[in-house]
């Protein structure tokens, strides 16, 4: 067996190896891209500069795409999280008959191909006069995070450990009493994990915002892709690095509250 | 006596069925979300397929197949078919390959080791499509300033500049690199559930490293396969970003058909005819993937 193992192992160690490489590839090659001194974001980058992010900082346009992203990503959270919550506790506190059922047909949105979510939410809002792309913007993200909020705090639920909260009943604690200070605690990171991927989930979307986003309102992904279009110089790398840079903080804080490996495992 | 006894099955009752009603009114405001701003819209979209196109924009009865015979009948509009499937299927199984030396040192490497590489493969997930995509982008560029073709030409391997960008190949490249964590996933948990002794087993009977792996490793992960196989497969098949700008004409998929028909001819019947095709080649890869994830292997590996 000892035998066996190193020799698959050497394969095994180089070719992950190169993986790795290829992963992270495209993302080192933009933020390298994003501190070149040349005019031109072609290979290889020459010099070093911070230029491109001086002059992207200062564009009315990409903080304006900035700003509109994170509000709307904070927002459709806090919505999904008042919808998910509320939700996951029916769900997994409180079964009815065919609620396993309701269960599958909440997360649906989570693997209905967005672009298609996206033309039939276009489709409806003019049917129904509604012309805020704000506010249409705001519904479809909602839509998109909510099923992210559910499942993770759904998953965090079934592992609460019902005794506790039978305790705290017996005790006398009121029903929203128990939920506050014996549930709540132990699914929240269950809920940081939801708000981090929903989050993420919502400033990075593009299939959907493509068909959503109006004339002045332009997520930050619409305005990255429209660039990458009608720019050639590094300051298209800048602006997708400050994208990159919002991620990694994303991976940050998911590694740090919950690890990583066990939120992709829900 | 027995009146109490009554009272106290009515109570037990109008409990569970008030716990019941507990759980529907938790549920309603989500329910609402998902039928209104879901169900309702691609129901809607569904019904536009088989409407009738006016000329003005606008569409309406009567009910016809005309834009699903549009569809099939127009060799240019089924070819978009065939290159969705061809680079989705190219994705899928080259994800795979790619995906089983990675699962395998996940599984079976040290816990730091192990971890790191999860942390690398899963971290790109949150990072934009858009982002990744121009990445490779400037990576696969056919000029001799594309990353790729500048090491190549300069390390003497090739003495003009490949053409990569634009074409299906450049399509698989990028789909695989932004889809390759969603096989490496289930891949790894299917690995992980094989006993190791089973390898160990086989290994003392004689087999051979590569004999461990194809009859004994590779059957056993077969839920994991399939698991990833399909998932990878619909997800490259319902893209949009990375054939919009890695694949020029020559990678133009069902996504990009989509979207032109919509921003530039404003046929929205047929847009909807083609999404339904979209969708449905997709859910029925899917239950047949579904079938092989709840096949025979896995209960024998669990």
């Amino acid at each position: 067996m000892k035998a066996v193992s190193s020799d698959t192992g050497w394969f095994v160690t180089a070719f992950t190896a190169c993986v790795v490489v290829f992963v992270l590839a495209p993302i080192v090659i933009v933020l390298a891209m994003s501190v070149s001194d040349s005019e031109l974001a072609i290979f290889p980058p020459s010099g070093f500069s911070l230029r491109w992010y001086d002059a992207v900082l200062s564009e009315p346009d990409f903080i304006k795409a900035l700003g509109l992203s994170a509000s709307i990503a904070a927002l459709a959270t806090s919505a999904s999280l008042v919808l998910g919550i509320p939700a996951s506790i029916g769900l997994v506190r409180y079964p009815f008959p065919g609620s396993r059922v309701v269960q599958n047909v909440l997360l649906l949105p989570l693997v209905f191909p967005g672009l298609i979510t996206g033309l039939a939410l276009l489709k409806l809002f003019a049917l129904a006069g509604s012309y805020d792309a704000f506010l249409n913007l705001l519904l479809a993200h909602v839509l998109v995070t909510f099923p992210y909020v559910l499942r993770t705090v759904t998953a965090s639920l079934v592992l609460v450990d019902t005794s506790l909260e039978e305790a705290a009943r017996t005790l006398g604690a009121s029903q929203f009493g128990v939920f506050r200070h014996v549930t709540l605690p132990q699914i929240m990171p269950g809920i940081f994990a939801g708000v981090i991927f929903a989050f993420i989930t919502s400033f990075d979307n593009f299939v959907v915002s493509l068909w959503l986003s109006g004339a002045g309102t332009v997520p930050l992904p619409i305005l990255v892709f429209q660039h990458l279009a009608t720019a050639f110089d590094p300051s298209v790398a800048a602006e997708a690095s400050v994208m990159v840079a919002i991620g990694a903080l994303a991976v940050v804080l998911l590694e740090w509250s919950v690890g990583l490996r066990r939120t992709a495992a829900h | 006596m027995e009146t109490t006894a009554d009272n106290a099955v009515g109570r037990t009752i109008s409990s569970r069925r008030s716990v019941e009603r507990l759980g529907y009114v938790f549920v309603a405001p989500a329910m609402i979300l998902i039928g209104g701003l879901f169900f309702l819209p691609v129901l809607g979209l569904v019904a536009y397929s088989f409407a009738t196109q006016d000329g003005r924009g606008g569409a309406g009865l009567p009910a016809t197949l005309a834009n699903y015979s549009k569809f099939f009948e127009t060799p240019l509009y089924s070819s978009v078919l065939m290159t969705t499937l061809r680079v989705s299927a190219w994705t899928a199984i080259a994800s795979a390959v790619i995906a089983y030396p990675v699962a395998i040192a996940v599984v079976r490497g040290g816990v730091i080791a192990s971890r790191t590489i999860t942390i690398a493969i899963i971290a790109p997930l949150l990072v934009s499509v858009v982002v990744r995509t121009y990445g490779w982008q400037i990576i696969l560029a056919n000029s001799p300033t594309g990353v790729l073709n500048w090491l190549l030409l300069h390390a003497g391997v090739i003495s003009s500049p490949l053409r990569i960008m634009y074409t299906e190949t450049a399509v698989v490249v990028g789909s695989v690199h932004v889809f390759l964590p969603l096989m490496i996933l289930p891949l790894a948990g299917s690995l992980g559930r094989i006993p190791p002794s089973f390898a160990e087993a086989a290994a003392t009977l004689g087999a051979s490293a590569w004999a461990v792996f194809w009859r004994v490793t590779f059957p056993l992960s077969f839920p994991g396969l399939a698991a990833g196989l399909s998932l990878v497969f619909s997800l490259t098949a319902s893209s949009f970003v990375g054939p919009r700008i890695l694949g020029g004409t020559d990678g133009q998929m069902l996504g990009t058909l989509i979207e032109q028909q919509v921003s530039s001819a404003y046929d929205w019947p047929f847009a909807s005819a083609i999404a339904v095709v979209l969708v449905s080649t997709v859910m029925i890869l899917n239950s047949i993937g579904q079938r092989y994830v709840t096949a025979k292997p896995h209960d024998k590996a669990g």
